[in-house]
């Protein structure tokens, strides 16, 4: 049978409606980080072992209880008729621009794409995956965009530094964005 | 060239930058060391295929069409001085924007993978749907047999005046009030607008009737008078009505 501290754990995931950070758990079970860290660990390894359904995600900044991925269909049913449909390509290119260069506007992001992105926008906010975040102050103040936790736990991430390729990407970002078509034309008329 | 070769859409892509990718991958071409006419030259044909088919070719894949184009005519012509610089700052620029969209490409791949296998983990639903942050939670022993009481008696209670709330119609048309205004007046009697739209209906209503009556009187139908500023406006029905 699992120690104390693991059962503890176990239910708070189990009961949580949200991902519960590592201070958290310290808190709600009153013990040090390397405890529960272990405990979570013993947790995960008796899930696996005793062959259950369940997992231990870390996801969107927290630990969360979780089905295994090959029960999806089965639960998917249960959800038949409010389980949002896959992002269309467009919406998946956007999403992908803001993510890397958030907080960014929409100018830069049709800068990278080449098309206009209005309705990929909107359909993101709709499904809370951005969100607007302010406005860049420059000419025409235009409104910026940023990934929601939302969008962690749509992908499965643990935070925004675990966006895949991040390295790869920053380095071809440092080279240089292409500007916005309306930065780019005040730009042209400084110089 | 067979017919299938020929089937031309452009829905397939994601915009001119897609294309683009799609050519230099299938030509087999290096994305660094773009050839300015080559790829012009294929962009092109593609593009006038789609036009020959009559198909929507939006205004962003024909901008791309001028700028290959104007790329490729300055490759012919010999070289003046300071041009060479802008041609090789065009050339490296679209090169910098196809690198940058085909690594944003990959990576709403992967996305698209991680949408995929995540779409598929559901986590413990927990108390959402019970306690959710929408709806405090009564607290047991808050409220008494007696509050629940109270509150049906001032449930059915007679109201004193009619309730405030007003069920708005959406639109009221110039017609409606036309035809409103026709039921109401008499000839030869002065009546008072507020009479004539009631009162409390809102403003769009007597905003409504005054366009009506402005628009009767032009035609003759109507007449107005005030009889000082600020004064309710009277409205008397011709004989041309």
């Amino acid at each position: 049978m699992l120690d104390r501290l693991s059962r503890d754990i176990e239910a708070l995931l189990f009961a949580t409606d949200r991902p519960l950070s590592i201070d958290e758990l310290c808190e709600l079970t009153g013990s040090g980080e390397d405890s529960v860290s272990q405990a979570i660990e013993r947790l995960k390894a008796a899930l696996e072992e005793s062959g259950h359904s369940l997992v231990i995600a870390e996801i969107a900044g927290g630990f969360r209880l979780m089905t295994d991925a090959t029960h999806g269909e089965t639960v998917a049913q249960l959800f038949e008729d409010r389980r949002p449909g896959r992002l269309t390509r467009a919406a998946i290119e956007t999403l992908a621009v803001v993510a890397y260069n958030q907080p960014c506007t929409r100018a830069a992001v049709e800068a990278v794409r080449g098309v206009n992105c209005d309705s990929a926008l909107k359909s993101l906010l709709e499904r809370n995956l951005i969100r607007i975040c302010g406005r860049q102050e420059t000419v025409g103040r235009p409104l910026t965009y940023a990934t929601t936790e939302d969008f962690l736990s749509y992908f499965g991430l643990s935070d925004i530094d675990h966006l895949p390729r991040r390295r790869e990407i920053e380095e071809i970002l440092s080279t240089g964005m292409p500007a916005g078509q309306d930065s780019d034309l005040f730009e042209e008329n400084r110089g | 060239m067979s017919a299938d070769a020929c089937r031309i859409s452009l829905d397939a892509f994601e915009g001119p930058l897609d294309l683009l990718l799609y050519l230099i991958k299938r030509d087999e071409l290096d994305i660094y060391q773009i050839e300015a006419a080559v790829v012009a030259e294929q962009y092109l044909e593609y593009i006038r295929k789609a036009l020959e088919l009559d198909l929507d070719v939006a205004s962003e894949y024909l901008v791309m069409a001028a700028t290959l184009t104007s790329m490729k005519s300055r490759a012919l012509l010999p070289a003046s001085r300071g041009q060479e610089a802008d041609e090789i700052g065009e050339a490296e620029a679209l090169m910098r924007q196809l690198v940058l969209y085909k690594a944003f490409k990959e990576i709403a791949q992967d996305l698209r993978e991680s949408e995929d296998l995540w779409r598929n983990i559901f986590p413990s639903a927990g108390e959402r749907e019970r306690w959710s942050a929408d709806s405090p939670p009564a607290i047991p022993g808050q409220l008494t047999i007696i509050d629940l009481l109270t509150a049906l008696e001032e449930l059915s209670a007679p109201a004193d005046k009619a309730p405030d709330q007003r069920i708005s119609r959406p639109v009221l048309t110039i017609a409606e009030c036309v035809e409103e205004l026709g039921g109401k007046l008499q000839t030869g009697v002065w009546t008072t607008l507020s009479a004539l739209t009631g009162i409390g209906f809102g403003r769009s209503r007597i905003v409504g009737f005054f366009i009506a009556i402005l628009e009767l009187v032009r035609l003759g139908r109507l007449v107005l008078r005030q009889r000082r500023p600020f004064a309710e406006i009277e409205v008397l029905r011709t004989e041309f009505w």
